[in-house]
């Protein structure tokens, strides 16, 4: 099976929601499409939407809610979708 | 011209000083944080140490040439490529029609790099300067970070493009940037309104000794730190207010740390130029760099305590630094 990570290009504090009181952007076995958000990264006030650039099942996620952040940081493992 | 294909997370048009002589109309200076790597770049192209250029933030800018141009990168790594080599930092290179300038996102630590173009960036001067001052939309490109499919006009180079490339900064005059959760050493002077009247002695001792934490939400308006439980050498601010770190409204230098309530926050280049809250110190101006190459979120900062005689110093030992003399052929 063919895991792959989406890593984040900015360093900051992670969000697995859009606010702290709606669903994470994605879960743990959720099949996702190309260009789907899977968190935020906020910093210097800002946020930035982290994308995964191919679609997949999503494994587990290597970063907690609120966690900070490094760039090049791996997020989330993806596999192929349909795999398990 | 020079063409963005990707503005990246937030590049802006700069010059050095910026915007000054204007804090009494509310004007903040704006210009580059990191003014020493900035001021290189120009250098090292040929360019007057203030002429405009990039300031890239956390990298992602993609920019096309569509002259031939004598460029240089300082700061940050981004893993910045000319056509996909690798290019040196605090180098110059030459670039020609249809070469593609590209950063990718930050390699290690510092977090804001510079891009000087011979001939420097060309948008119309607003008020003296074109700085970008993000939170007035004042100044550099339309006031605003730059986007896709932005075409910056350059102005005329000064000096013969074969006589600027190929050069160096000295390599001791390189700084080294202290990496993840690791302490930047910055040079600040005491007051204006410090103790013994608005903290005590023990509060400035622990001002000048802990090891502030910056804060993620930290930009170049603000660069906010922890949280401290000061003592205060008065139970109220009097006329300016209920709590000890308020005054009666007063101008606010730049680079200040201005102690809002229990939070201390350095007031950047686009940082507010008045308000009700003591400063009880004050960046000394050629340590304001650093401050451009930390990384929010991560960096420790450590304020040494300097005079005003001091500060003036570096300073001008700063601007002697960055000079011709101290670049070498590559």
């Amino acid at each position: 099976m063919a895991e792959r990570t989406i890593r984040s290009p900015l360093p900051g504090i992670f969000y697995r929601r859009p606010s702290p009181d709606a669903e994470p952007f994605v879960k743990e076995g959720d099949v996702i499409q190309p260009g789907a958000v899977i968190g935020l990264v906020g910093v210097m006030k800002t946020f930035h939407e982290i994308t995964a650039d191919s679609g997949g099942r999503v494994v587990r996620f290597l970063v907690e809610n609120e966690e900070p952040i490094r760039p090049g940081q791996e997020i989330v493992v993806l596999t192929d979708a349909g795999t398990e | 011209m020079l063409e963005v294909r990707n503005g990246g997370f937030e590049t802006t048009v700069q010059d050095y000083p910026g915007r000054i002589g204007m804090l009494s109309l509310g004007f903040a200076p704006a210009g580059p944080i990191d003014d020493y790597a900035f001021r290189f770049a120009n250098v090292l192209v040929g360019n007057p140490p203030g002429a405009a250029g990039l300031e890239i933030t956390a990298g992602g800018l993609v920019v096309a040439f569509h002259d031939e141009r004598a460029f240089a990168v300082c700061g940050a790594d981004m893993d910045a490529r000319l056509n996909g080599q690798r290019i040196e930092l605090w180098r110059s290179y030459r670039a020609r029609p249809g070469d593609l300038l590209e950063f990718d996102y930050l390699q290690g630590s510092g977090f804001r790099t510079y891009l000087a173009v011979s001939g420097g960036i060309e948008v119309p001067p607003v008020l003296g300067s074109r700085a970008t001052y993000l939170p007035g939309s004042v100044g550099g490109l339309e006031g605003r970070k730059l986007q896709a499919g932005d075409r910056l006009p350059l102005g005329e180079p000064s000096i013969d493009l074969g006589r600027v490339i190929d050069r160096r900064v000295q390599a001791h005059l390189v700084p080294g940037y202290p990496g993840y959760n690791e302490v930047w050493e910055v040079e600040a002077t005491r007051g204006p309104q410090a103790d013994p009247d608005y903290m005590t002695r023990e509060d400035m001792d622990a001002f000048f000794s802990h090891h502030w934490k910056l804060d993620a939400a930290s930009n170049r308006t603000g660069y906010r730190l922890d949280i401290y439980n000061w003592q205060w050498a008065r139970t109220s601010g009097g006329a300016g207010g209920g709590h000890p770190s308020n005054i009666i409204d007063n101008g606010y230098p730049v680079g200040a740390v201005n102690v809002c309530g229990d939070q201390p926050i350095i007031l950047c280049v686009d940082g507010p130029t008045l308000g009700g809250f003591i400063c009880n110190a004050v960046v000394a101006k050629a340590a304001m760099w650093k401050l451009g190459q930390m990384v929010p979120g991560w960096s420790y900062i450590h304020f040494k305590e300097v005079s005003l005689e001091e500060a003036i110093d570096l300073l001008a030992r700063q601007d002697a630094t960055i000079s011709e003399e101290n670049l070498e052929r590559s």
